[in-house]
């Protein structure tokens, strides 16, 4: 019993909806594909939904689903068995191309047609009475029903129930149950502990259908690959952050030797490619030949070194600094930076830009922040 | 001051000979508007008068040698507005005489007295342009449209002021004011739509022929490794970046400005005051009045005047006559609050400021003095000055309003200690990149 129930349960309301959909336009179309084969029996048959033994199946399987298909059909209405035969078959198909999972669903249906629709029909069948109540419901308003919850019109409460079943939660079941048996007696064969467990599998099954249908139907198409596209390209433009080559001055260099560099003197010759310059002046009493970085303290302009006036001076802000990078005037608050320089193997001076030394941290007591002159 | 120069010469002569005209023609609307439509041939005569002399001075300025601003005005008003002095001077001086116009207010709004002033700035400006540092820095294509700002924000402030003294004199009649005795409705279409389409045009034409005549300001191409000297701003921001020589580009570029943009968003949140909706007044409104004048024209657009005309080479202060010297020396040695206090009060060195309690310790008296300014005075503002203020807007209402104020004043302030007192920061904290 509870396989079986799996079985219809299967049947999600997407798949149905978009079997419905491949049967209009085979019919329309009057294309024969592998799927469209369904679909020529629906057209066979004339009217036949109008029986009460087509309502009371419809109304036991997923009845929400089956307006689509009866509305456009012009005339040729298919009974909802055809209909449901066609959405299996259409299921088979897709699950033939798809995952494995899905695989062995088609598998297992394809194996026991018969016990599929047995679950749901005789509990329909046998009622050809209750007809006059379920006349109305059967189609477009089923469908309106599931859409829209709020407009009930003359939808009578039992269909409703039965089209937004699969979203309930489990404690209104009972009362549920309790409430269409006036109206529909069929429900109560089903168990509803049987309901309650096969929910969760549906909702998986759903959703690889939904996603079945996100890659068959022409709109799904549209946006998969819309959206394949986009990401494609985001990704593209993200790679524009890692350039196969940085065109960067390396963060080490050779300055020439200690002797080039008397006292007070500042070598700005390589500012422009480097950002630093090299200055021989006094810190704390010591003469040492330092690598000052170009870039101010305050707000990132570049200073000039003014000779005359012996100090660095900002032209964006007017924050100026003595020869040993020390800050005195204007709104920098801080020394400008020291990058390491030491003696290389070589005896010239080597500059390296990956390590900043800051005056206010105490770092410039850092013997690899200078080079005694 | 740079010798003779014939291309400069020629410029200025040409620009003079046609701005004299335009502002003779101005005049002569002016008499030619009040002889014909209001009847007073007196006033219209003396304008007329005022227009044949802009005639002269555009004929002399067309003949090579435009009259100048004497020698000894240009080297005295340099010597006033040069070095941080001058900056005092200059913005105290503004604020004394934005003071006095909003003081004597009825009188400056009087259409003769506010024409005359027009004319007097026109002249002023048309003799300056001889000067060729002036020319250089008014004639740039960066900053004509501060100048045109100058003359704009003028003209807006009389009209609004005008209608201000206007109708608080009605109010004190026990009239209403004039908007509300005019109230008749008019349509949207034609009416407001039809003088948009206009202004529309005419604004497309005006920037359609300032993109003609007017090069473009570019310069070279940019280098990390040469910052222009002097590096400004564009007009619109000059308030901001001269707001940045004060304090710290965290404070100034990011906490200040986003205090404005909050205490404006709060605005009419903060008004209690249910007068002066829908029509211009002063009077019925001082207190709105005075802190929206002072924030706007004073801390912002006379800061936009002091950023374009007195910020020269290395961001120092020059007179507006001056040649902009990039070796000019001016001694700006700043010095922190806790230097201040330590090395030259207490005559001792600095305390170590590695740790949390040694940083308190260097820079308990500027901590403490903050704190006293933006915690004990909205008390003791509650208790004397804004006490009516207090008891209508209630606690969080008053504290946020006072605490805006006291943070927009908080520039001016600075501004001052560091003119007068070279004080770097009131609390000084590199270590954590915090000062004030």
């Amino acid at each position: 019993m509870a396989a079986d129930e799996k079985k219809k349960k299967k049947m999600s309301v997407a798949e149905i909806l978009a079997a419905c959909r491949k049967m209009d336009s085979g019919q329309k179309a009057e294309s024969g594909g592998g799927s469209e084969a369904a679909s020529e029996p629906s057209a066979a048959a004339a009217s036949q939904s109008e029986s009460p033994q087509g309502e009371a199946a419809q109304e036991a399987a997923q009845p929400a689903s089956v307006s689509k298909a009866a509305k456009p059909s012009s005339g040729k209405r298919p009974s909802v068995q055809e209909i449901l035969a066609m959405a299996r078959a259409e299921k088979q198909k897709k699950a033939a191309g798809g995952t494995e999972k899905a695989a062995a669903a088609a598998e297992k249906s394809a194996a026991k047609p018969a016990a599929k629709k047995p679950a749901a029909k005789p509990t329909a069948k046998p009622k050809p009475a209750p007809a006059t109540a379920e006349e109305k419901p059967h189609s477009s308003n089923i469908l309106a029903g599931e859409e829209t919850p709020k407009k009930r019109g003359p939808v009578p409460k039992s269909v409703l129930e039965a089209a937004r079943r699969p979203a309930r939660p489990k404690e209104e079941q009972p009362a549920k149950a309790a409430k269409p048996k006036p109206v529909v007696p069929p429900r109560p064969t089903r168990p509803p502990s049987a309901k309650a467990k096969a929910k969760p599998d549906q909702q998986r099954r759903g959703f690889l259908a939904v996603l079945g249908a996100m890659v068959a139907t022409p709109l799904g198409v549209g946006f998969s690959s819309l959206a394949t596209t986009m990401g494609l390209w985001t990704l593209g433009t993200l790679r524009f952050l890692f350039p196969n080559v940085r065109i960067e001055p390396p963060s080490k260099f050779k300055v020439g030797s200690p002797a080039d560099y008397p006292p007070g003197y500042v070598e700005t010759k390589y500012k422009t490619q480097y950002a630093v310059w090299i200055v021989n002046a006094e810190y704390k009493g010591q003469q040492q030949i330092a690598a000052l970085s170009t870039v101010c303290t305050h707000l990132g302009c570049t200073p000039n070194w003014l000779e005359a006036e012996q100090k660095f001076k900002c032209p964006c802000h007017g924050s100026g600094f003595y020869i040993n990078g020390i800050n005195f005037e204007g709104p920098a608050p801080r020394p400008l930076e020291r990058y390491a320089i030491r003696i290389a193997e070589d005896g010239q001076l080597e500059v390296d830009k990956s390590r900043k030394f800051q005056e206010e941290k105490g770092q410039w007591e850092d013997p690899d922040s200078f080079v005694p002159a | 001051m740079h010798g003779y120069d014939p291309a400069f010469q020629r410029a200025v002569s040409e620009f003079s000979g046609i701005y004299y005209l335009g502002a003779a023609l101005m005049n002569a609307g002016a008499a030619y508007y009040l002889w014909q439509r209001l009847h007073k041939v007196r006033d219209a005569l003396v304008w007329l008068a005022v227009a044949l002399l802009f005639v002269v001075l555009a004929a002399i300025a067309q003949g090579g040698s435009p009259v100048g601003l004497p020698k000894g005005v240009q080297d005295t008003l340099n010597t006033i507005f040069t070095g941080n002095r001058g900056a005092v001077i200059f913005t105290v001086g503004t604020f004394a005489f934005l003071v006095f116009l909003y003081r004597f207010r009825t009188f400056f709004v009087r259409p003769r007295v506010a024409w005359t002033a027009l004319n007097l700035a026109l002249l002023y400006l048309g003799l300056s342009m001889t000067s060729r540092p002036f020319w250089e820095i008014v004639a740039k294509p960066d900053n004509i449209p501060i100048v045109a700002l100058i003359f704009l924000l003028g003209f807006f402030t009389w009209l609004a002021t005008y209608k201000a003294v206007q109708n608080d004199q009605r109010a004190r009649e026990g009239l209403p004011p004039l908007e509300k005795e005019d109230s008749e409705k008019v349509l949207v279409w034609p009416d407001l739509v039809y003088t948009e389409l206009i202004c529309m045009l005419a604004l497309t034409a005006i920037l359609l022929f300032w993109a003609i005549l007017i090069k473009a300001p570019l310069e070279q191409p940019a280098s990390r490794a040469d910052t222009p000297n002097p590096s400004k701003a564009p007009w619109y921001f000059l308030g901001l970046q001269e707001m940045l020589v004060y304090y710290d580009p965290w404070m100034a570029g990011v906490v200040l400005p986003t205090f404005i943009i909050i205490g404006l968003m709060a605005l009419p949140y903060i008004d209690f005051n249910k007068l002066g909706n829908g029509y211009y007044t002063i009077e019925q409104r001082r207190f709105s009045y005075a802190m929206f004048q002072i924030g706007f024209l004073q801390l912002w657009v006379v800061l936009i005047i002091l950023g374009t005309f007195l910020r020269g080479p290395n961001w120092n202060f020059f007179g507006p006559y001056e040649p902009w010297d990039a070796h000019k020396v001016l001694v700006l040695n700043n010095v922190n609050l806790s230097d201040y206090f330590w090395i030259d009060l207490m005559g001792t060195s600095l305390p170590k400021g590695g740790t949390v309690l040694g940083i308190l310790k260097r820079e308990w008296l500027g901590i403490v003095l903050l704190l006293g300014y933006l915690v004990l005075l909205p008390p003791i503002l509650a208790a004397t000055v804004f006490r009516k203020f207090f008891i209508k807007m209630g606690f969080i209402r008053y504290m946020i309003m006072v605490q805006l104020l006291l943070w927009m004043m908080l520039l001016p302030i600075k501004m001052v200690l560091r003119w007068t007192l070279n004080l770097k920061y009131i609390i000084a904290i590199p270590e954590w990149f915090f000062n004030f």
